[in-house]
This record gives structure tokens, sequence and C-alpha cells, in this order.
């Protein structure tokens, strides 16, 4: 009897005190606070504000800076305590997992979230409309930041006014981001094409230019192909925007994806998939092919620098060709920092938003290679092109400035984006993998998109 | 002197009678309390339908109370059940409460990270151990027990876990769960913990249980349900409670968000809402033929000149049956037949076959989301192995027998008419390990005399299997086709990482669970996800039900 209770009490002991050693951590200032309670308590100890944040990294690195910022960042906004909580990856379903926090009454404070969930989370109030906070804020000013995604995050659904007196402030923009060109100069070379840079430069880039160096360098092999992109909105989205064509008509309140400006940029884009067969398969990951040395040019964000450069052929890049409409039709990426609507500290997370947002801040972000930053300032532009590689840098640079007219990514405040990414998409890779034809899509696809619209 | 005992015990029996009938009264006035203030003021932040739930539980408990106490009044022993088992109930309810309240749920997931910390402690408790059975090896007969190795062991062990404890923060949990329930939330919780484990204990005492007649019978059935307790608790609250809220939620256009509508029935006239129209010829446009406002095209049969078009209000829903069927119709008689044949083989003595069987199942337990990424590279169209393989055997074929067989270069993620496949030969592969360990089990089940006696008559190997394996084997074939066809039904995991977008090319791999997610988690369109969910049940249980007649039918055991 008192051999088999010396086993059970420290038995039940360590089950006891493994339970309790569980609440003793709410005091690491690391560990997230789940509970909507203990997130709007103040810190016992000091007597700030605890404010968690959250943003969507890439990869270690990239949490290893955030967290370094929401430690700086800590130190320096008197009465409120930071805790940086990295979000999963986009494999990882960022946004899912924090709609279903905020269904949950668990999300963070301020979270970041892509400009084409805006005016979902908008609308259904999931989101801070943080208007009086900015107006009663020294110095804050919209103009600041690049005017696209301004336009979007001042949108007042209300009015359908934007600016800077909309009454609407949703967030500010994190970053910003393009496509370009990552070009394998050794297959360029090989290939005796021209080089892409240098066309650029001579304002000779075009969709033929384009053609030509693809076709190229696709002879040099069965395995070797011209020209690579990704299967989602991004990529097939700049040869419609290239050739006068977009998604949505100008108001964006209805489809457009059967304008001929539209069927023309997505026929030219089908070309290179059938007629000219220069491009990898529709719909496979062409970054494996790249890095293996087998793609000459492949079509994709900043965001995809860190990853590149670890390759080991010489490469570099360049901005997209211009179209018919003499422009690349590129895409101004952003995504925002925004405030739950939830909080129980809406001043300290405008705080918080603008502090993530300062030059400085965006600086070092931007130094890991994967964003530009999304203030309007030369210092910031300047400091983003010593970020090397690739040596030119300023194609992404170009691939936002206003001369090049970039579409923002935007959110759907008329209708349901996911919905109509969601038919659009499937369509789309019906055509680029031939299953069904350009004059078809012309003739069907906006029957069923225009059902997303508020109407 | 045992009648005095037994007034003694008559007379405290009574008077805990008398405290048991009154703590119903007080119950049943506290829940009925509660109800009317529920139903009057609502509760804060309480939906409306959960505040419905409140306030039927709370009646029930008012009700039953009450009825417990006129039991206890007539000493009929439905009233030791029915105080036991509120009891019960509401001594849970304020357990879990005062583990809330010290946030006790919320700090397991950080022990993990204090848990590490202390480990090399655990290394004294490791040492203790060990001097302590030297004690078995090295036995010194004039040692004095108090001063063998086995003492020392098992103090060395203690202070070792009282290190370990210290280190990975009991003392800062004590104090945290401490300091937690000083505030009322916890005052509440230790009080209801405690007058209802003192109400459990009054009520179960021996004294109480002969007063109110309880038999040794109604004994087994208290203690068969508290076992089962546990158990019934989680699958009432986890599995049966959600259930019966995502069946709720089928009727409404719940978005997580805001408080959801009723819309009756909505949500499944709009999934079920189908058109069948006539086409003159097998390109004429679905505009000219339904309201293409209300229907989207989801597929057209070509007859002849002319043909059917099928249209639906919601399209996906039903691009989203007709994959998840494609792939049930060919992924389980491709991870059953194949397992079968393969538990034949693996059903012999020969040398390493135990090594095999471990190889083919080793699929089973890989993680779906890691294998699903290796297919991925595998698959790829451009400088994935599969491809690579068949471009060279078609080389090497061409050039040995100077043929001419052109590669195919088959896109098997990014093309409309193998992307499913592609999903399949992952999937298929995944079973037929575990498939192969089940029919291993039925077939060491099958009596070898069987087979002995069919030798006998001059069965040959395949009569065997025709004729004594494969009937025998009838209830685990059944198991297995039910189980891998419902798992099928279900399919998610692998075309949600395998395939960019996960719907594939045009919609090609688009399933019902995947829909649902899209709908339930991405749009938010929880109602109507309910929904879909509960038409995918509906599916489901109806292929069952038409397997078990079939197995009824023609099972060889029933007949």
């Amino acid at each position: 009897m008192k051999k088999s209770m010396f086993w059970k009490v420290p038995g039940l002991l360590v089950i006891v005190s493994f339970v309790l050693a569980a609440c003793g951590t709410p005091a690491v200032v690391t560990e997230p606070a789940i509970t909507e309670e203990s997130s709007a308590t103040e810190d016992a100890s000091s007597g700030d504000v605890a404010i968690r944040w959250r943003t969507r990294p890439d990869n270690q690195e990239e949490i290893d800076v955030y967290s370094q910022i929401s430690a700086d960042l800590d130190a320096g906004l008197d009465g409120i305590t930071l805790t940086y909580e990295p979000g999963g990856s986009e494999g990882a379903s960022y946004q899912d997992q924090l709609r279903a926090e905020i269904a949950g009454g668990t999300a963070p404070d301020v979270f970041w979230i892509p400009g084409t969930d805006v005016a979902d989370f908008a609308t259904r109030g999931l989101i801070l409309n943080a208007a009086d906070l900015a107006s009663s804020t020294e110095g804050f000013n919209v103009d600041d930041f690049y005017a696209g995604p301004m336009e979007h995050l001042t949108f007042n659904p209300e009015t359908s006014a934007s600016g800077a007196d909309s009454g609407a402030l949703w967030g500010l923009p994190r970053d910003v981001s393009t496509f370009a060109l990552y070009l394998n100069m050794d297959l360029i070379n090989e290939a005796g094409a021209p080089d892409p840079r240098e066309l650029a430069a001579n304002g000779e880039w075009d969709w033929d230019a384009f053609l030509d160096v693809a076709q190229k360098t696709r002879a040099l092999g069965s395995d070797v192909y011209g020209y690579g992109a990704s299967a989602w909105w991004g990529p097939y989205g700049v040869w419609l925007n290239a050739s006068g064509g977009g998604f949505f008509n100008a108001d964006r309140t209805a489809c457009a994806l059967n304008t001929p400006e539209s069927l023309a940029g997505l026929e030219f884009q089908r070309s290179l998939y059938a007629d000219y067969d220069v491009a990898t398969p529709y719909g496979e990951d062409p970054e494996p092919p790249f890095r293996a040395g087998k793609v000459a040019m492949f079509q994709n964000g900043r965001w995809a620098t860190p990853g590149i450069r670890t390759v080991e052929f010489e490469w570099d890049v360049v901005e997209l060709p211009n179209g018919p409409s003499g422009t690349p039709g590129n895409w101004l990426f952003w995504g925002a920092y925004v405030i739950n609507a939830n909080t129980e500290h809406p001043e300290e997370a405008w705080k918080l938003v603008q502090a993530l947002t300062t030059a400085e801040t965006q600086g070092k972000i931007s130094a890991l290679g994967a964003n530009i930053p999304s203030r309007v300032s030369q210092e910031a532009l300047d400091a983003f092109l010593t970020f090397t590689p690739p040596a030119n840098n300023q194609a992404f640079l170009n691939g936002i400035a206003p001369e090049a007219d970039p579409t923002a990514e935007g959110p759907l405040w008329a209708g349901s984006w996911p919905q109509f990414d969601q038919i659009m998409g499937p369509a789309v890779q019906g055509v680029l993998t031939g299953a069904t034809t350009v004059e078809d899509f012309g003739e069907t696809i906006c029957d069923e998109a225009n059902k997303v619209f508020n109407q | 002197m045992k009648v005095t005992t037994r007034s003694q015990i008559d007379r405290r029996t009574n008077q805990i009678l008398r405290i048991v009938f009154a703590w119903r009264i007080v119950f049943a006035l506290l829940a009925g309390v509660m109800a009317s203030n529920v139903w009057r003021a609502g509760f804060p932040d309480l939906a409306p339908w959960l505040g419905m739930i409140c306030i039927l539980i709370l009646s029930a408990a008012a009700i039953l109370s009450l009825f417990a106490a006129v039991q206890i009044i007539r000493r009929h022993h439905s009233a030791r059940i029915i105080s036991l088992t509120l009891d019960y109930l509401a001594f849970v309810f304020f357990a879990v409460l005062l583990l809330n309240t010290g946030e006790i749920f919320i700090g397991l997931d950080a022990l993990g990270e204090t848990f590490g910390s202390g480990l090399p402690y655990l290394g004294i408790v490791l040492a203790g151990y060990l001097l302590g059975s030297l004690d078995d090896y090295f036995p010194q007969r004039d040692r004095a027990p108090e001063n063998s190795l086995k003492v020392l062991g098992r103090w060395l062990m203690l202070a070792g876990f009282l290190l370990f404890l210290w280190r990975i923060g009991t003392v800062e949990g004590i104090l945290y769960f401490m300091g937690r329930l000083a505030g009322p939330a916890g005052l509440v919780s230790v009080a209801g913990v405690l007058i209802f484990g003192v109400a459990i204990w009054l009520m179960g005492m021996e004294g109480i249980a002969h007063a109110l007649h309880a038999k040794s019978h109604h004994e087994q059935i208290i203690s068969g349900w508290l076992f089962l307790s546990p158990n019934l608790l989680g699958f009432l609250i986890f599995f049966a409670g959600p259930l019966l809220l995502s069946f709720y939620f089928s009727f409404t256009d719940s978005d997580a968000f805001n408080t959801p509508n009723w819309v009756g029935f909505a949500n499944y006239a709009k999934i079920l809402n189908v058109r069948l129209a006539l086409l003159s010829s097998p390109d004429q446009l679905a505009r000219e033929v339904i309201d293409i406002k209300k229907y989207d095209e989801v597929g057209r049969l070509h007859i002849g000149n002319g043909g059917v078009l099928f249209a639906a209000a919601d399209k996906f829903f039903w691009l989203a049956l007709r994959n998840t069927l494609t792939f049930v119709l060919l992924v389980v008689p491709l991870s059953v037949i194949p397992a079968l044949f393969l538990s034949s083989l693996l059903n012999s003595k020969l040398p390493g076959m135990k090594f095999y069987r471990a190889i083919y199942f080793m699929p089973s337990i890989a993680a779906v989301v890691g294998i699903s990424l290796v297919w991925q590279w595998l698959y790829n169209a451009t400088i994935g192995y599969i491809n690579y393989f068949i471009t060279t055997g078609i080389g090497f074929w061409n050039q040995i027998f100077n043929t001419a067989i052109l590669d195919p270069k088959i896109q098997w993620v990014s093309d409309e008419s193998t992307a499913l496949l592609a999903v399949i030969i992952i999937a298929a592969w995944q079973s037929i390990g575990f498939n192969t360990v089940l029919f291993l089990a039925g077939l060491q089940n099958i009596p070898a005399e069987l087979y002995e006696a069919a030798t006998v008559d001059g069965a040959g190997a395949w009569d065997k299997f025709r004729w004594i394996t494969v009937p025998l084997l009838a209830p685990t074939t059944f198991y297995i086709v039910s189980i891998t066809t419902i798992q099928a039904m279900q399919v998610f995991e692998q075309v949600y990482i395998l395939m960019n977008p996960p719907e594939g090319p045009n919609n090609s791999t688009i399933t019902l669970v995947l829909y649902l997610y899209r709908k339930g988690f991405q749009n938010f369109e929880q109602g109507y996800a309910s929904a879909i969910a509960w038409i995918l049940f509906i599916v489901i249980f109806g292929l069952t039900m038409l397997q078990f007649r079939r197995q009824r039918r023609y099972s060889v055991y029933e007949s």
C-alpha cells in the first residue's frame, strides 16, 4: 500500500503540476494571449495596453525581421505592449484562419490582409473604419502612400467616394509589389536572343520582342521553355490589361472579360501556350523549372526574389513588355494593416498601424528583398535599389511608376471578389489549356460572372 | 446496541434527506430564476438561438429538480438518479468553468514551450530509477532497508520531479491560477464545484441509497453512466451539438459573423434547382434555352444534331458532385482490388514478408500534405520524375524497336482530362496499404482446414481464392468498401494541396468537401455550406445503406 502510494502521489502531482504549469506562461510576453478577455486586459505588471498583431511572412527570415520590428516598436510605443503572431504561409490559408478567428472572437487587434479582401472585411464589419482616428492624428496624410492602394483603402461604400475626405480609412498599405520577368541570362545568351533589358532601355520591349526572345530560347530544346507563369488571376490579368481590357468595367460594377480588348489579350496569351508553344504548361508551377534552368523568362512578383537569389545561373529582371495599349498592363499589388473592428483599444491599434508603415519600418522589411515600400518616398525608393540582386531593381520601380499606369489590385465593393475569381479562374484556365476557345469564353463568361455583382 | 445505532443512522439519514430535498428546491428555484432572466433580458454576448437553448436547459433542470424533490418525499429511487445526474452535470460545468477561468486550456499550448527546459531534470528521475534498480542486482543483506539503493533512488527521483516541476513553471502556474480564481468568476466556479461536489457526495451516501430504495442494479446503471459520461459528454458537446447546429444553420443565411436569419429551405432549393433543356444544335448557346440570370450550364449531352443541356442555379455543386462520384467510382476499386491480391501475396510465411507489409503500409501513415507535395513534384509536367521516366521509356522503346511513338508529355495536374486521375492515383496509392492490412487480418481468420479440404478435393489456387477466400472475406470486404467509399466521398486534402487552384482546370477537381469549405470558410456562407454538408451526408448515408443491403443479400454467413 505504502509502495503504491509512493508512486501514485508523485504521479498525481506531476499531472496536476503540468496543468498548473500551463497557467504560468501567459505572463511571458512572446506567448500569444488568445482570449478576448486577456487581450483586452492591461498588462498587469506594467499597466501597458496589450496589442496583438499579425502579418503573413513567407519564411523564417521574415518572421525574424517582423519579430525584431515588434520588439523595437514595443520599446518605442509608450503604454503599449506588443505581441507579434506570425500568420500561416500562403499555403496554410492565412486568410481562412484569420476569418475563423474573427468569427470566434480571437483575432488579433491589428492584422494584415491582401488588397482584394478589404471590401469583404469592411462590408461585413470585421475591420475598423479608422477615418476619425486618422483625422485627429497630426501629420497624417493619405498622399504619403501610393495612390492606387489608398483609393481603395479610403473608399466609402455608402457614398462611393474615395480620398482623404471620404470618411473612410480601412487601413494602411504594408508594402506594394508588381510583376517583372525574371530572366535566365544564360539561356538567353545561349539562344542568341536580344537582351530584354537593353530592349526595354531602348523602348523596344513589346509583345513582338517578347515573343521573339521566347521563341529563340524555346528552340534550345524540348525541355527548355521561353516563358513561365503561375495559374492565378495576376499573371493572366496583365495580358488583358496590356491590350486595353481588364476584369471589370471602369467603376468596377460589372464584368469586362468579354470586351474585344480583353479577349485580344487572352488570345495573345493563349497563343503563347498553344500556337507558339513557348510557355510551360498552364497550371504547372513554373518556378521549379525556372530554378532548374529550363525557363528563360519567369513572370513573378518581387516576393519571389529571395528564393531566386539561390539559383546558380546568371539572372536578372526586366519589366513586362508593353502591349497594344502602350503599357505593360502591370498590377500594383498591395496588402494592408487593418484594425480588428472588435478591438478594445482602437487608439493604440491605430498607433501601431502607423508605426508599422513608417519609412523606417518598411525599409527594414524591404531589405529582405521581398517587397517594395508603400510610402511614396524617394528615400525609400533609393534604399530599395540597393537591395540587390537583382541588379536591375529599377524594373520593379518602373512597373509601379505612374507612366506604366499599373492597375492597383483592388477589392470589389460592388460584388464578391472571391466568387468572381472562382468563376473567372477555371474559365481562363479552360482557354489556356485548350479546352475552350476564346470565342466561347467571350460568349459566356460575363453571363456567369456578372451574377456576383450586387445588381 | 444495534437498535440505537440504527436509530442514529436513520436520524442522520433523515437530516440529510431534508438537506437534499431543500437543495433540490433551491436548485429548481435558481434554475427557474436564471431561465426567466435570460427570457426577459437575454444574455450578454449570446446569440438569440443560444439563449433559447439556455432557457430550455435551465427550465428542464428546474422541472427535473422539482420532480426529484417530490420523489424524495415519496422515497422513490428515481429521485436519486435525477439528483445525481443534475448535480453531476452542474459539477462538470463548474469544473470546466474553473479550469477556463484559471486559463488552463490556453496555457496547455504554452506548456510546450517550457516543457523542453525541464527535460534535463527528468534525467535525474531516470538516474534515480537506475540507482533504485541496482538494488535488485546487488542486494546487500546487511544493509538496513531505509539505507537501500531503492530508497535512495526514490528520493532522487522525487527530487528530480520537483526540480522538473519547478523548472517548467509550476510555481508561477499555481500563483497565476490562484490569482485568476480570486476574481468573481473564479470564486463562483470554485463555489459551484464545492456545492455540487458536496451534493453528489450526499446523494451518493449508502444510507440515502437505502432510504430511497435503490437496488443494486440501480447502482450498476449509475456506475455505467458515470463511466460512459466523459465520452458521452464529449460526443454530445463536440459532435452531436455541432451536427445539430449545422442542421439549424442549413436553414439560415449564417455568415459566422452576424446573427443568422431563418431562410427555410432556400439553401436546399438553390442547390437542387436544376433545369434540363433541349438543344436544337450541339453548339447552341445556353442563353438561348435557359434563363442565364438564374442558371448556369453544367454540361450537355449531344444526341444526333441536337442534345440536352443540364443547367443549375448552383453549377459548382453539381460539378463537385459529378467529380466526387467519379472519384469514388474509381478510387474504391483501385484501392480495394489491388489490396485484396496484395494481401493474398503477403499472407505467406516467406522470409522478409513483414518488411514488405510495413513498406506497403507506410503511405497510409504518412501525412497527406507531405505526400501531396511530393506527388506535386513527381507530377510536374516539365521536370517531374513520372514524365521523365515516360519520356526515357518511350525513347528507349523507339530506339530498340525502331518505332515512332510520340511522347505524350502528360500534364498531370494542369490538363482537365488528367487532373482528377492524378488525385485518384494518389488516393488509391495511399489507401492500398491500409486496406491490405485489413484484408490480411481477414485472411488470417479463414480456417486453414478449408484450404486443406479444397486441396484434397483437387481445387487449384484460383478456385481456392474464388470459392473460399473471396466469400469468407465478405465481411472484411464490406467493411473496407464502406470505409473507403465514405473516405472517398470526403476527399479534400489531396485536392487542396495538389491542385493550384484546388478546383483544377475547368473545375475538373472541385469536390463536395472542397466546395463546402470554399463556401463556408472563404466565402463565409456558412448556412449554405451547412446545407451542402447535409446533402453530402444524405448521399454518403444512401450509399452506405445500399452497401448494407447488398451485404445482407449476399453475405455467405447469413445465407
